[in-house]
């Protein structure tokens, strides 16, 4: 427990100092407020009556989930294998678990904040602020997992962006092809992010079976990260 | 304390260590001399347990949380200060904070506590990377070349350092290029070359043996007569007293 509390400061401290980071929790609720207040509220060229209220913050947030947490975790992971300085805390005795407890929660506290941001912007409702409170958080997990797992994967942070961009790409974008074609939709929907699309444009539907889906895919990646933890290590 | 007996291993099909056998005892200061590719890091990473040794077996008598470490890389944490590099370590050990502080002072950084480590020079660096290696008092202290690419007055501080620590009780288990350093520093030493032990004993001992003391006991001449080979120095922008293998004349 204490090893998870000196990584977190740890990752709290040096993600205030590093601004290629910082950036992606910053831009994406920001241009999802340009875009809601200008586009969708602010009636340029009569648009509005055509998008909704909400339409540009559940795309942004999607977007955020999908594609800049699994990159975010990715490179600090990368950076602190490249560096070495993973293998001093191995050295000193930080357990995986501890390690990504300490690093995840600095990315899931960041990444939650974000998300209320987001959810301001939005105006949502009391109960709809909840549940997207729930799928954000959800979505979050699934991706610092996927991310870490590729970190832990790379040798450095130009072999982790290598694999970690295309991989969010996918991930982030394909939810948006489906919605205009179904058979892709129908691949997708195996995947959180999908998932994530579809509760965040549509509380109503109801958000049990997409959760399953989220949390069996979280499932999956903590299964890819202890294989990957055990054939790569943390060290060297 | 630390011992490694018969330990064979190889990168692919290059052999980097075989056949090495060695005892470093309790409170001495155990130095690993050898050229650059001899093996010594190696030999590091396979003792605290970072890379598994193909055959033979290896031990150090006390546990991985009392001993400390200053490998060949240094990884700090570049964007942070040096005193909050350290206090990640002071937490994770669950130790007061206030140790970080002593052991700036003791590596002469208590004026760049509050510095970024990115704005730090290479030397500074190094210091830092001991501090951490020190921060908990461990029983066992592996350094890889601690003086490497120092100034002389600041490798003469760090070689006072480390006495001090052995005399408080601690093993030291260094590497070095510099024969020079390990006559002056070491009680016990191994020359190694192409992952061979070639020589071992205490620096006198070996130089007697060896007839090899002219003024002073002179490693280095050991070192050429055991392996026909030489340790040569030779200067460039990273500095004097760094070492490369040449092929005897
Ligand atoms: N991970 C690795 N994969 C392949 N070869 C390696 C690896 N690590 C070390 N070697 C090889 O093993 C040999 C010994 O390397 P080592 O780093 O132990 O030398 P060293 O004595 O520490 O040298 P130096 O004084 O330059 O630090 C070298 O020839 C090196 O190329
Ligand atoms: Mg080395």
């Amino acid at each position: 427990m204490t090893s998870v509390k000196a990584i977190f400061i740890k990752q709290a401290k040096d993600m205030t100092k590093n601004f290629s980071v910082l950036i992606m929790f910053i831009i994406f609720p920001l241009v999802a407020f340009g875009m809601t207040e200008l586009v969708a509220r602010g009636g340029m060229a009569g648009m509005s009556e055509y998008i909704s209220d909400t339409m540009f913050v559940t795309m942004m947030a999607s977007i955020f989930v999908g594609m800049a947490l699994i990159q975010c975790a990715c490179g600090i992971i990368a950076e602190d294998r490249e560096t070495k300085s993973l293998r001093c805390l191995v050295i000193a005795g930080v357990k995986p678990h501890s390690y990504l407890l300490g690093i995840g929660g600095v990315v899931f506290t960041a990444s939650l904040l974000t998300a209320i941001v987001f959810g301001l912007i939005a105006r949502f409702e009391r109960s709809d602020f909840l549940a997207f409170m729930l799928i954000m958080a959800s979505g979050t997990i699934a991706s610092i997992l996927l991310g870490a797992t590729v970190g832990i994967f790379s040798k450095n942070q130009q072999a982790a962006a290598g694999l970690s961009m295309p991989l969010a790409m996918i991930l982030g974008f394909g939810p948006m092809v489906a919605q205009f074609n179904y058979n892709v939709g129908r691949v997708f929907s195996i995947f959180y992010t999908q998932q994530i699309n579809v509760l965040v444009n549509d509380f109503s539907a109801g958000i049990t079976e997409p959760l399953i889906v989220i949390w069996a895919n979280i499932a999956v990646f903590a299964v890819l990260f202890a294989i990957a933890y055990k054939k790569k290590g943390l060290r060297n | 304390m630390i011992k490694m007996t018969n330990v064979k291993k190889a990168f692919g099909t290059q052999t980097v260590l075989s056949d090495v056998t060695f005892e470093a005892r309790a409170r001495e200061i155990f130095g690993l001399l050898g050229p650059s590719g001899a093996g010594k890091t190696t030999i590091i990473n396979i003792l605290t347990n970072q890379l598994d040794a193909d055959s033979g077996a290896h031990g150090i008598d006390v546990s991985a949380y009392e001993t400390g470490m200053m490998l060949d890389e240094d990884g700090l944490y570049t964007r942070l200060s040096c005193m909050d590099n350290l206090c990640i370590f002071t937490d994770i050990y669950g130790i007061p904070r206030l140790k970080a502080k002593e052991a700036l002072k003791k590596v002469g950084l208590a004026d760049a506590s509050n510095k970024a480590v990115s704005k730090l020079s290479k030397g500074m660096r190094q210091r830092l990377a001991l501090a951490r290696a020190i921060l908990h008092n461990p029983k066992v202290l592996f350094l890889d070349e601690p003086t490497s690419g120092l100034d002389p007055n600041s490798a003469q501080s760090i070689r006072t350092l480390i006495e001090t620590l052995r005399n408080q009780g601690s093993t030291i288990f260094l590497t070095t290029h510099n024969m020079e350093e390990a006559v002056k520093l070491c009680d016990y030493v191994v020359l190694l070359n192409r992952g061979k032990i070639v020589e071992q004993g205490a620096p006198e001992e070996i130089c007697n043996r060896h007839n090899s003391y002219k003024t002073v006991p002179d490693l280095e001449s050991v070192f050429i007569e055991v392996t026909g080979e030489q340790f040569c120095a030779y200067e460039n922008e990273t500095g004097i007293g760094r070492f490369k293998i040449a092929p005897s004349a």
